[in-house]
């Protein structure tokens, strides 16, 4: 505590000529608050880029959309270009084929190490065992055998890496990125149209759900009352029931297809979004400047969008984001169950379940489409995490 | 309402500098508070929202949040210096030797927990004391905060209770284990202005009867009046005046405590009422010399560059202000605030306080 | 209380009955007949099978039956096509305790773990620890549960050979739980990241409320303020999550009992869909809106015992 003391040296110095009033006859105005103002949206949109989390994750969804919308046309495949003699194809990518992944190579068990005419199986013609002396099925093919020891009915078993696009009898430029399915079609193709159906899904059932969202809960919170008992009553009814019986019966009774499949998804998917709007327009209906506006004589349809929505953007943009996983989740769920979109289309949800159906076989006819569809999930729910700290930023790391 | 010279104080805190770390920048909370507490008296912090008197006494407790640090100064109490204890030393202060009476009851008890529970719970836990013993104490603490019908509120929860009621309870629980210190951390602010007088009241009484050393945190100078022996006024994260009761109220000298006495609203004062221009500065950023400068009709040009030190205007007052340097222009206080000290001594005079 | 408790099942059944309506006529107004794909059946004899199972006979009345019977004598009906002429609860009963295992010793071992994790982040909140979980939960919430249940059962089941790639059927004890293991840890991640995320947030907010603070000014440690007013306040808000937890793993459970062979409710109501079997269908539905209501009962319930607001106020605050 520094206290006065005339004969202090540090106090003879003080200039005694400044000791005089300055601001006596100025009148002193509450000063502009400093710096800049900032609109909500250029606010959030800082703290959203200083996330880089989230950042990363936009635009692993942006890749995502650009593959969605274009991935099918990167090479000559169709979606249903369907060849019996090069199925199950594994994944040959060119670049990495000479690093040895995704070479279009397999590992084949359990076949005869000698030759047998009679059957026409059996990998070498004697016992050398050159490659250059193997049957003519495997000629130029095998890249490796190895001898498991094991014999069965008195024959030597192994098992061989062959080049599985020479065995089939294709040349070394064909190339099937991620390999082929059980009816010879390409699953680059396939897996970036079944990602274009799921996001379209999602994107339309999502947007569907907070247009009926809004206006539901902005009608149900503004004019409150026995409207908005009556209203709330209808959701809760349609809320108590399970998501998977009511979706399933939906399912059944409109049969599988891309639009049912949106709207099974909406039955109950609006009903989060009008209970959330309903709760901000209870709390800011009942606010001074929404009174003040009424006072004045603004109309309702003024008041509902010019002074209450805007309040509600950052919660309706955050929650759009999570809708929008849990659609392409749904949708997934709902093809594994046998009520996807319609063959030969497909989907991420279809490409899963028929690749689970020979997952220890052809273990990246699962891998593709998981990978794409975990990306996809762990993106959206990442910016939605995102978005909702930039827009709300008292709720940060909650 | 004699100052204690002769006593030691049982608290001494000296030049104590508390910064935080916020989003924007370290904020300068508390830049070199110095006060004494002596015992059995009531000390008043007043000053506005943010000007760093409940951080203050949030670093005397040990309860800063995570994010504020003590970067200088001493907090003496018994010959030690709080302001290095860790946490665990806290823990043998804290509730036993000085208490903290919350803004807010509402929040300050656990919903889910009884109000017994939560009375008797410290009494077990730090204080070792058997729980029918724990009980006897928090039924006696209960009567005393003046709360009817204890043993049935004793079962009870808190949302079961008024929020003066639930205030009463947040001072029998600072009161529970005898303390040295008890900070009141603006104890009535969230309440009826009705309850409020009880709980001055209650708190008064409850001061008499256990001698009892008071922090009384506040922004309102008309609690202020009722409570305090002495009286530090703070601005921005300073202590620009300090003196007992009725120095500051009868013979302010800072411009800013002027302020504050004009801005105080009673029935008599017929012009409008005083209000202070200007904002709060930003701490993340404090202005150079007397932060109040800017806001002040009396600032001198050295206010605006140098910070005034202390001037010592009798034993007990000190202001921080260049007003009272010897060769600066003799300032008359603000004529609206002469004629209510007028009033008040009158008053005073009338009613023989 | 009491009051409460009757509000609560009143309203179950008010959901109940509309459930089963809906649930009744929509299956029934299906496109297309339940026998079309029978070629060389006479017209006398699908008549028969039809009065058999009532369908002849107008909508509603259908209905009344099916709900005396079920009211009565416990009567759901008799398989269709799955497996005609089996009672539908003689289907039912085998696989409905396989399925309750499976989902009960997820839900187990989730909430143990999670608020385990949970409390662990939040005390360690902006420390590696909490980063490193909030990773894994961020993971463990947006990864299906079935990509989870090809992965596990790929490499942990397939090339590591730790536990079995299918349910053995008819095994029990701790053989039938070894056989369930890769199912039960597919289905609980998610759960597990959902409540840790839920108790983090929760935690952190508590640790910053004045109580906690008032908690530790009248002398309690810092981990007696944590453990007796933090944990158990935030605990208490999760039980609401628990519904639309169990909910989540029952459903997850559908697309993963078909994935690990597992003969439970999943695998009969895909099949029973696929098979236009009406009274399967309609009991496997049934079956699951009842867990969900009860499961929402239950924890309404619970709500009334551990929260005094609910307990003495009656409501919820």
């Amino acid at each position: 505590m520094k206290i006065f003391t005339p004969d202090a040296p540090e106090y003879q110095s003080v200039d005694t000529s400044k000791l005089v009033l300055v601001q006596m006859d100025e009148t002193i105005s509450d000063t502009k608050f400093e710096g800049k103002p900032i609109g909500f949206f250029k606010d959030a949109a800082i703290r959203f880029c200083r996330n880089k989390g989230s950042l990363i994750a936009f635009f692993v969804i942006l890749v995502m959309i650009i593959l969605a919308i274009f991935g099918p046309n990167f090479n000559d495949y169709g979606y249903n270009e369907q060849n019996g003699d090069i199925k199950d194809l594994p994944p040959k990518v060119p670049g990495l084929c000479k690093i040895g992944i995704m070479d279009g190579t397999r590992w084949m068990e359990g076949r005869q190490l000698y030759y047998d005419p009679n059957t026409g199986a059996g990998i070498y013609l004697d016992e050398t065992k050159s490659l250059d002396r193997v049957s003519e099925k495997y000629a130029g093919c095998i890249l490796k055998v190895e001898e498991t020891g094991e014999v069965i009915a008195g024959k030597e078993m192994c098992r061989v890496k062959i080049d599985y696009y020479k065995y089939v009898g294709l040349d070394d430029d064909t190339y099937f990125w991620f390999g082929t399915d059980y009816l010879g079609r390409d699953l680059w193709t396939r897996l970036w149209r079944g990602a274009r159906i799921s996001l379209i899904i999602a994107f339309v059932s999502t947007f569907a759900n907070v247009a009926i969202g809004l206006v539901y809960g902005a009608i149900a919170g503004y004019y409150g009352g026995w409207v908005d008992m009556v209203l709330m009553r209808i959701t809760e009814i349609i809320a108590a029931i399970p998501q998977i019986v009511i979706v399933t019966l939906f399912m059944l009774y409109f049969g599988a297809g891309l639009t049912s499949i949106i709207f099974a998804l909406l039955i109950q998917n609006w009903i989060g979004t009008a209970r959330m709007i309903r709760t901000q327009f209870y709390r800011y209906k009942g606010y001074e400047y929404v009174l003040a506006a009424r006072t004045l004589g603004v109309k309702d349809f003024a008041l509902i969008f010019k002074h209450i929505l805007p309040n509600s953007i950052g919660p309706i943009i955050t929650r759009a984001m999570i809708a929008i996983p849990s659609a392409i989740f749904t949708e997934s769920f709902l093809a594994y169950l046998g009520l996807g979109v319609q063959a030969p289309d497909t989907s991420m949800g279809i490409l899963l379940s028929d690749g689970q159906k020979s997952l220890m076989q052809y273990p990246y006819k699962v891998w593709c489409p998981a990978i794409v569809i975990s990306l996809l999930m762990i993106a959206f729910n990442m910016l939605a995490n995102g978005l909702r700290d930039a827009f709300d930023p008292t709720q940060r790391g909650v | 309402m004699e100052a204690n010279l002769n006593k030691e104080p049982i608290l001494k805190v000296n030049d104590l500098v508390v910064n935080f770390n916020a989003y924007a920048g370290t904020v300068q909370a508390v830049r070199g508070v110095s006060f004494e507490l002596y015992e059995g008296e009531t000390l008043a912090i007043v000053g506005e929202s943010g000007s760093g008197k409940s951080v203050t006494t949030k670093a005397v407790l040990g309860i800063l949040p995570k994010n504020g640090r003590i970067d200088g100064g001493e907090i003496w109490y018994h010959g030690e210096d709080m302001a290095k204890y860790t946490e665990k030393d806290f823990y043998n202060i804290r509730g036993k030797k000085i208490s903290l009476v919350f803004q807010d009851p509402l929040s300050a008890l656990n919903p889910i927990m009884k109000i017994g529970k939560q009375i008797m719970e410290a009494l077990i836990l730090s204080l070792k004391m058997p729980k029918a013993e724990a009980k006897a104490r928090a039924l006696e603490l209960m009567k005393a905060v003046g709360i009817p019908e204890a043993e049935v509120r004793f079962e009870q929860y808190p949302f079961q209770f008024s929020g003066g009621m639930r205030q009463r309870i947040v001072i029998a629980i600072a009161l529970a284990s005898d303390p040295e210190i008890l900070v009141c951390d603006e104890p009535t602010t969230a309440l009826d202005v009705t309850i409020q007088a009880q709980i001055l009241d209650l708190i008064n009484e409850m001061k008499a009867k256990s001698n009892v050393s008071v922090i009384f945190i506040t922004h309102d100078m008309g609690v202020v009046a009722n409570m305090a022996d002495r009286i530090c006024v703070m601005y921005a994260g300073r202590i620009v005046e300090v003196g007992t009761a009725d120095e500051i109220f009868y013979e302010p000298a800072h411009p800013y405590t002027w302020a504050l006495l004009s801005s105080m609203p009673d029935l008599d004062t017929k012009e409008k009422l005083f209000a202070i221009p200007g904002a709060p500065p930003n701490m993340i950023t404090p202005p150079q010399g007397d932060a109040f400068a800017p806001r002040n009709k009396y600032a001198l040009a050295l206010d605006f560059e140098e910070a005034p030190p202390y001037f010592k205007l009798s034993e007990t007052h000190y202001a921080a202000s260049w007003l009272c340097h010897p060769d600066a222009p003799k300032v008359e206080m603000p004529e609206i605030l002469k004629n209510r000290i007028k009033r008040m001594k009158e008053a005073e005079e009338k009613h023989g306080k | 209380m009491l009051k409460y408790i009757g509000e609560r099942l009143l309203a179950m059944f008010i959901t109940l009955a509309i459930i089963l309506t809906l649930v009744f006529c929509m299956i029934r107004m299906m496109p297309g007949g339940i026998y079309d794909e029978l070629e060389d059946i006479t017209q006398e004899q699908l008549d028969a099978l039809y009065a058999k199972h009532n369908l002849d006979k107008p909508i509603l009345v259908q209905f009344g039956i099916f709900i005396k019977n079920v009211v009565t004598d416990w009567d759901w009906g008799y398989s269709l096509k799955l497996q005609p002429n089996q009672t539908v609860w003689g289907i039912l009963g085998d696989k409905i305790p396989i399925t309750i295992y499976e989902n009960i010793f997820s839900l187990m071992i989730s909430i143990p773990l999670g608020i385990g994790f949970g409390i662990l982040a939040a005390i360690k909140k902006n420390t590696w620890i909490d980063h490193v979980i909030s990773v894994m939960v961020v993971i463990c919430i947006s990864v299906p549960s079935f990509v989870f249940a090809s992965l596990l059962q790929y490499f942990i089941g397939f090339k590591l050979g730790l536990f079995p790639i299918v349910y053995e059927p008819g095994s029990t004890g701790f053989a039938m739980f070894y056989s369930m293991t890769l199912p039960i840890v597919a289905l609980a991640l998610n759960p597990i990241a959902t409540i840790t995320r839920y108790l983090r947030a929760e935690l952190a907010e508590t640790i910053n409320s004045d109580f906690m603070l008032l908690a530790r000014t009248k002398g309690l440690t810092e981990a007696q303020a944590t453990v007796r007013h933090g944990i158990r306040n935030s605990i208490l808000p999760i039980l609401s999550t628990l519904v639309a937890l169990f909910t989540n793993i029952m459903s997850g459970s559908l697309v993963i009992e078909s994935i690990f062979s597992i003969p439970g409710m999943g695998g009969l109501m895909i099949k029973s869909i696929n098979a236009i079997d009406y009274n399967v269908t309609q009991a496997t539905l049934v079956f699951y809106s009842l867990i969900s209501l009860g499961s929402i009962l239950l924890c309404d319930l619970l709500y009334g015992v551990v929260d005094p607001r609910v307990r003495v106020g009656g409501k919820k605050e």
